[in-house]
């Protein structure tokens, strides 16, 4: 009894020590605890504005390339031919798979497209041209060039021989609404064939490839005139966001086992389908990490100097502590509860400020346009992929955890040398300093 | 510790406390071999750098010898690693600073209690003993106050209650009245004396203070770390 209690009374010591000792020195403490705060803040907000861009990156790419999973021919990536399509059993397969319960929930879009590389010509001229072929009511789902119409309208389920072009062709060719245009591919038999069509819409993108090139049209007019019929390059597949996205690759070669071991069909995941949009991610990733690991320093060595510049103006008073009898490990636990008290509080306001600020940018996004200016805004551009400069943070609760362990972890570290400083002194020595 | 413990003397045996300042050897304390009984009021006395702080420092287990042995309370205090010797000085020794030493964080209330807490005194036995302790020193209504805001002669007066408040066995007091006025130290001389007296602590005093020798029991002077003189008084 007698021992509990005075393990008792004597945590309460070193308490209540600490906790005065950070109080004695208030300008510091607030010094010190504003830094962490900020740090804590700037991380937390930083975190979330990271992941939504990265969310957001991804979201562009996979809009305008291949969805978060892409099903199609193995042969397709790398020869890009017509003829490395998936035949329309294999595309019946996949999409009674996407129609399953199991997948259906998790899938926000599927588009089946026919990606044809051809020639697009007008009585101006003639110019290369990236045709894709689509289901323009499931596109409309999918795609944001929908959103992107300077003129016209997007294509509709029951257009026939409709075509929506991007602005630099339009303009090449000459070209205004309702303009016939010709577009001239190989088609299944390796001949030259052309498609009459007629300009329904027109679409700026922003990333000059998209512009000058695109042109969408029915996916059934596409069949007829390249004797394709239902067969398709690839079925894009698009999901929530982009952490479910190993799942959704896992299911679809579970559900597609036959046809994928028969090499006539592949599942691929969007950092395999864009490997460029990947890297960028990972680059930009790993510069956040360093601006992270530079702040965390900071906040270390604003920890340190707090605590170790305590220790040392009190060199005199852990003396004193020790002479009338507490243990050099109690006085080190003094200035290491000192050190913990002052992370923890600092940290979780800290947290609190930019969790509120992330809150509070949730609803409209951030507009990145304050930071790049309006003119570098528009035209984010990276690869063919123009970027929304709206950002929506991404708050995410395990990261906002990992936050607070690294910020605590550093904080246990930075108090420890200034703990084993004030555990190893000269009592004698110490008694020496002047008041 | 049992309460024979507490009644056991002060022993030194051949004490030597050498140090090296820069590329010399300072001999602090030179073979020294002394007792002190329960109960003495005894003064160490010498001018400065004759080894009196050095040997209190010895005694209260706050420096470790060179060479020879330090026996409080039976234990021999060189031997014994920095906890055990932590506990030790809490609950046999209570000191007495010539700079006051008070917590400046600390209320007087709570570093006259400091020791009691750390020993688990209980709150009701650690009021009582503080009230009583304020009483008797004049320190009453200046419980609240930090130490910022109370004179040299009312720091000391809580430095003496600190120190006797855990009922050491032994009170080390350096220089106790070089801080304060003929008055202050008069008073603090009599509470001292009278704790002495009514509950028997050994005080043990190094000082160059006349006023402090005359009214030792017996003084011992020190000259170049040696005891030059050991004279018992009846007073």
């Amino acid at each position: 009894m007698m021992i509990a209690r005075r393990k008792a009374f004597q945590i309460r010591v070193i308490a209540v020590l600490a906790l005065r000792n950070l109080r004695r020195q208030v300008r510091r403490t607030l010094l010190t605890a504003t830094a962490i705060i900020l740090g804590a803040g700037m991380l937390v907000f930083s975190n979330a504005i990271g992941d939504g861009t990265h969310e957001q990156w991804i979201d562009d790419g996979v809009r305008t390339g291949s969805g978060h999973a892409t099903i199609e021919h193995p042969a397709f990536r790398m020869s890009r031919k017509l003829e490395d399509r998936l035949a329309a059993d294999v595309r019946a397969v996949a999409e009674a798979a996407l129609a399953t319960p199991d997948l259906a929930d998790r899938v926000t879009g599927v588009s089946a497209q026919l990606t044809i590389s051809g020639m697009a010509s007008s009585a101006a001229g003639a110019r290369p041209a990236h045709i894709l072929a689509v289901d323009p009511q499931a596109e409309v789902d999918f795609t944001n060039l929908d959103d992107q119409v300077i003129e016209g309208r997007y294509l509709q389920s029951d257009d026939r021989l409709a075509a929506f072009v991007g602005v630099g062709l339009v303009e090449t060719l000459d070209l205004r609404l309702g303009s016939r245009l010709v577009l001239t591919a190989q088609d299944t038999n390796k001949e030259i064939v052309g498609q009459l069509v007629r300009v329904v819409g027109v679409f700026r993108n922003g990333a000059p490839p998209v512009d000058n090139t695109v042109v969408h049209i029915p996916l059934a007019i596409a069949g007829e005139w390249l004797g394709s019929g239902d067969d398709v390059s690839k079925i894009a597949v698009m999901v929530e966001d982009s952490t479910e996205v190993s799942s959704l690759v896992r299911r679809l070669r579970q559900a597609l086992a036959d046809p994928v071991d028969a090499g006539r069909v592949t599942v691929l995941g969007w950092r395999e389908a864009m490997p460029a949009l990947a890297s960028l991610v990972a680059v930009d990733q790993f510069g956040s990490y360093v601006i992270f690991a530079i702040l965390f320093v900071i906040i270390g060595f604003g920890i340190v100097n707090t605590v170790l510049m305590s220790v040392l103006h009190r060199h005199r008073e852990f003396g004193v502590l020790q002479a009338l009898g507490l243990t050099p490990r109690q006085t080190g636990a003094v200035v290491l509860l000192e050190g913990l008290l002052l992370t923890t509080v600092s940290t979780l306001v800290g947290v609190g400020l930019g969790t509120w600020l992330t809150w509070y940018f949730l609803g409209d996004g951030f507009d990145m346009a304050v930071i790049a200016g309006d003119s570098l805004a528009n035209n984010m551009e990276m690869g063919s992929v123009v970027i929304d400069p709206i950002i929506i943070p991404m708050f995410s609760v395990a990261r906002t955890l990992q936050t607070i362990g690294w910020i605590m972890l550093i904080g246990i570290l930075a108090s420890i040398y200034p703990a084993l400083r004030a555990t190893r002194i000269d009592i004698a020595e110490s008694m020496k300093f002047d008041q | 510790m049992t309460p024979d413990d507490m009644r056991r003397d002060v022993r030194t045996e051949n004490l030597w406390k050498i140090y090296q300042q820069a590329s010399e050897e300072v001999q602090a304390v030179r073979d020294v071999t002394l007792t002190i009984q329960p109960g003495e009021f005894t003064a160490l006395a010498g001018p400065s750098g004759s080894g009196k702080t050095t040997l209190l420092n010895l005694i209260g287990g706050l420096t470790r010898p060179t060479r020879g042995q330090v026996r409080v309370a039976d234990h021999e205090l060189s031997k014994l690693p920095n906890h055990v010797l932590a506990r030790l000085r809490l609950n046999q020794i209570g000191f007495v600073f010539q700079a006051y030493n008070l917590l400046p964080v600390l209320t007087a209330r709570e570093n006259a209690e400091f020791p009691m807490l750390l020993q688990g005194v209980s709150a009701e036995e650690r009021t009582r003993r503080v009230d009583e302790l304020f009483a008797r020193t004049g320190m009453e209504g200046l419980e609240d106050r930090r130490p910022g805001k109370l004179s040299g002669g009312q720091q000391q007066r809580v430095a003496v209650v600190r120190a006797v408040a855990s009922k050491p066995a032994l009170v080390l007091a350096d220089e106790p009245t070089a801080n304060l006025d003929s008055a202050s130290s008069d008073a603090l001389l009599d509470l001292m004396d009278e704790l002495n007296r009514d509950l028997g602590v050994t005080f043990v005093f190094a000082t160059h203070d006349e006023r402090v020798m005359e009214r030792s029991r017996r003084l011992i002077r020190m000259v170049d770390g040696r005891i030059d003189s050991d004279v018992i008084r009846v007073g």
